[in-house]
């Protein structure tokens, strides 16, 4: 026996489908949430690292971002487990309040997602368990129980909660072993967070302490996974109120009854192309990495949708497509005095030039990622609000078409070098060389010392110091 | 010519010789005592232009050295100076090279200093009338003079002797390289090591040449404390009252306190925003390095009762930083270093604003007794070059 989305309580209904004709199309919804900034869809999640949006500071958040709704990664808060507590369960809030938001400054009407992994995640060497998953902390490769996690949850109540899926990342095609293993496990996760969260819900006075859930939806067919879904739809409907997707291509396999279930995307699009792709086959809310793989790197993504010749700079042949971001490595910016791009509104682009981005990226200067990093969301902000636009208009497949012609499919080539890259971000391999150039040399090293001038610029010419006024070159 | 700036004295302490003032400069008034925080490469390690307004912020530095060589001169021209180079309204000083770092690297001759490319090794000449141009085109509101630096440590008297009077004959081709003085305020750098009469005589030649405001340099380079309390002591005796006095590179609170107590009025220092970046918070009770595991539970901000944006309360519009998120992303995301850069740089112009307010009321003793008392839990544990130093000027710290 099925149940439909309109048997369920008014509250689980957090998400309405504004528009949507068949199956595989895009959609367009609005995600509500207590308290919360409605989430247009489709839409995008901030995606954070130790709580914040990388480069930017919870108060440049506030001031200079128009982020609606975050990702965070509990694996970024356990270090200690099991040995300590982590001091994030140590938080103690106000009832209906959320201390995971407290803890990292989020403000109140940001809506706040939580899951067990970073997007992208490094995969683990040890596999998961029956009971636990693996996860990459600050300090190592560690675990986290099923049951640990559903405890998490409830202690920091985020808003949305993203169940465990058991996935064998870094590892070749599973067989069909693992398969069952797979979809097993996930489902006995997926009880034990539900069971967890009901049991809060019977002890809370206000249900809206909560939390909703997402389901895991495993990146393999439908038929290798028919037990789990059976299983999630009869017995779990009422308490799920979304779908974490792992493989955007098995959208088409989603059964009836969770269609209506808003979808957020773990399986990241490597290009606004890509994420097209997912938004034509009904994607509703997304993790974005290459927006900061972008800004890492010093690229100003530079592109609307749909497409509008006015929007981009430089005149190129008709036949030309346009590049989706600009290298502000290159020293040809060093005396543009424009934004980053034209008829953009953002804080990087009001206040600040190319020429003083250039020159931060290349003094290797903090701000020059922080005023990047603005720069690129608010790209993607328009960037969505051009798709629902497009997508109510009813022109999306056409614009998504024009878009394909007008732009290059893939982003540029990094040319430059990005910030710092931190333990956790990567895992090393084996003969790898350092990811992180040595920033000092030993002082006084003999024959070297010629080379190792205390300066700011290793590439300075003596004929270009002298042309450009700083010192001449000596006589004698 | 007339200075593009002026000097209005408000107070002056009756026990010590701290002063309180207005430095009209071309970018707007600011209060003196100040500290400046060092924004070397046009940008304050991480924050906007209008995060570092938010501290107070109203006069930050620039290095001269750094912005020659990236973005250049021709750039800064192109687009019409530093200010709008790096979207500041505020006023900008420049500090000037600080060649003792590159002595190994480089010769100082009467010409000029000279020094090997970074690059490609080839001999380059740098001179006073370079360091003029380079500041003119950068347009800062206060620029300073090349001067021939020797690490105060430095047991060679001749060669001391040498170099502070080069850095008067340098001072002479500085002001008349200088293009703008309607616009731009040329300081003065007083040299001769820790020599006090070396030191006396640069005083007197410098103030001769009248220049707007004098600073006092060669000094913060390992030199023991004691000694450089006697020389700043020694030099603002001999310095005109109506003008700015700055010591270069000072920067730690203790140093700040007692160095207005000997009637110093401006300071930079690149301590409080690099030691921000390795986790450690000034405070009013000290130092405190956030990356100990100490601090991971500890939930209270950073400063109680800090006005920081970081440290501030949800309530009164602030973030509500908690020194276990510190913890949490100290030395792992820079998102952390900003916020806590915030802090530091608010807490140093939070300082000088209290001990600017303690010399307007004639309390500057008991706000100097209150601040050590705060930052040593026991006099015993005062330092004694302080306790000298501002006994000189009249105060006893270690007096009930």
């Amino acid at each position: 026996m099925s149940t439909t989305l309109s048997d369920l309580p008014p509250e689980m209904r957090a998400f309405t489908i504004l528009k949507t004709s068949t199956t595989l199309a895009p959609r367009l919804g609005r995600l509500t949430l207590p308290g919360r900034k409605a989430l247009e869809t489709p839409h995008y999640l901030g995606n954070t690292s130790r709580g914040a949006v990388s480069h930017i500071s919870q108060d440049n958040f506030q001031k200079n971002t128009s982020i609606n709704g975050v990702y965070v990664a509990l694996e970024d808060f356990v270090e200690k487990l099991p040995r300590q507590t982590p001091p994030l369960y140590q938080l103690e809030s106000p009832k209906d309040e959320s201390p995971l938001r407290d803890f990292i400054a989020l403000p109140k009407d940001t809506v706040l997602v939580v899951g067990a992994r970073r997007v992208p995640c490094i995969p683990c060497p040890t596999a998961n368990t029956n009971s636990a998953l693996s996860i990459y902390t600050s300090v190592g490769f560690r675990q986290i129980s099923a049951e640990d996690y559903a405890a998490a949850s409830r202690k920091v109540r985020p808003d949305i909660v993203v169940g465990l899926a058991d996935i064998p990342y870094g590892q070749p095609q599973p067989g069909l072993k693992r398969i069952d293993k797979m979809s097993d496990r996930t489902e006995e996760w997926t009880k034990e967070l539900v069971s967890q969260k009901n049991g809060l819900d019977k002890t809370a006075k206000a249900p809206k302490a909560s939390y909703q859930i997402f389901a895991p939806i495993l990146p393999l067919a439908k038929e290798l996974q028919t037990w789990y879904l059976d299983h999630l739809i009869d017995d779990m409907l009422d308490d799920i109120s979304g779908l974490a997707i792992y493989h955007a291509q098995f959208l088409a396999d989603l059964p009836e009854q969770v269609q209506d279930l808003p979808r957020l995307s773990f399986d990241p699009p490597s290009s606004p192309g890509a994420l097209l792709y997912q938004i034509s086959l009904g994607m509703d809310i997304f993790t974005i990495p290459f927006i900061t793989e972008a800004t890492d790197a010093g690229i100003s993504l530079d592109f609307a949708f749909p497409p509008s010749r006015s929007e981009v700079s430089g005149g190129e042949d008709a036949g030309k497509k346009y590049t989706l971001g600009v290298d502000m490595w290159q020293s040809e910016h060093a005396l543009s005095v424009t934004p980053l791009s034209d008829n953009c509104s953002c804080y990087a682009c009001t206040k600040h030039h190319r020429a003083y981005i250039q020159h931060l990226l290349s003094a290797k200067e903090m701000l020059g990622w922080v005023l990047i990093q603005i720069h690129n969301h608010a790209i993607m902000d328009a960037f969505f609000a051009g798709i629902r636009e497009s997508i109510a208009r009813g022109t999306f497949g056409e614009d998504k078409v024009a878009f394909e012609a007008f732009y290059k499919p893939e982003l540029p080539e990094k040319s430059g070098q990005g910030p710092r890259v931190r333990g956790y971000q990567f895992k090393s391999g084996q003969n790898e060389t350092k990811k992180n150039p040595a920033a000092y040399k030993v002082l006084n090293a003999p024959e070297e010392s010629s080379s190792e001038a205390p300066t700011p610029n290793p590439d300075a010419v003596a004929g270009d110091l002298e042309k450009i006024g700083f010192a001449e070159t000596a006589k004698s | 010519m007339p200075p593009a700036l002026s000097y209005e004295l408000l107070a002056k302490c009756s026990v010590t010789k701290a002063r309180a003032a207005i430095l009209h400069l071309p970018h707007g008034p600011v209060p003196l005592p100040i500290f400046m925080p060092v924004a070397t490469q046009a940008s304050l390690k991480g924050l906007t232009p209008e995060q570092l307004e938010e501290t107070g912020c109203r006069l930050c530095l620039n290095n001269t050295y750094h912005l020659g060589l990236k973005p250049g001169q021709a750039t800064l021209d192109a687009i019409g100076g530093a200010h709008k180079f790096q979207s500041w309204p505020h006023n900008i000083l420049t500090v000037s090279f600080q060649m003792v770092s590159l002595l190994k690297l480089a010769k100082v001759t009467e010409e000029g200093v000279k020094f090997l490319s970074p690059h490609d090794g080839t001999p380059m000449l740098l001179t006073p009338e370079h360091s003029i141009s380079l500041q003119n085109s950068i347009g800062s509101d206060i620029i300073m003079q090349l001067d021939d630096v020797i690490a105060t440590t430095s047991p060679d008297l001749a060669r001391m002797e040498e170099a502070m009077d080069r850095s008067v004959r340098w001072l002479d081709r500085c002001i008349k390289a200088h293009k703008y003085p309607e616009r731009q305020n040329l300081f003065c750098i007083i040299q001769g090591g820790l020599d006090l009469d070396l030191r006396k005589r640069c005083t007197k030649e410098m103030v001769e040449r009248d220049t707007p405001g004098i600073a006092i340099g060669g000094l913060s380079g390992g030199e023991e404390k004691a000694a450089y309390c006697k020389v700043v002591d020694t030099c603002t005796s001999l310095l005109p009252e109506k003008k700015p006095r700055y010591v270069m590179g000072v920067g730690y609170p203790e140093d700040l306190v007692v160095s207005i107590a000997l009637g110093a009025d401006m300071f930079d220092c690149v301590w409080p925003t690099r030691t921000a970046r390795f986790g450690n918070a000034i405070t009013s009770t000290g130092v405190l390095n956030l990356r100990n595991a100490s601090f991971q539970n500890d939930f209270n901000p950073v400063e109680e009762g800090c006005t920081c944006v970081c440290c501030r309360p949800k309530e009164k519009g602030g973030l509500g930083i908690t020194r276990a998120y510190i913890y949490h992303v100290a030395a792992k995301e820079t998102a952390g270093a900003h916020l806590l850069t915030i802090h530091n740089v608010q807490y140093q112009l939070n300082l000088m604003k209290r001990a600017r307010h303690a010399i307007l009321e004639d309390k500057y003793p008991a706000f100097v007794k209150d601040f050590f008392g705060k930052v040593y839990s026991d006099k015993t544990n005062f330092p004694v070059w302080a306790v000298e130093a501002l006994k000189g000027v009249g105060v006893d710290l270690l007096a009930d």
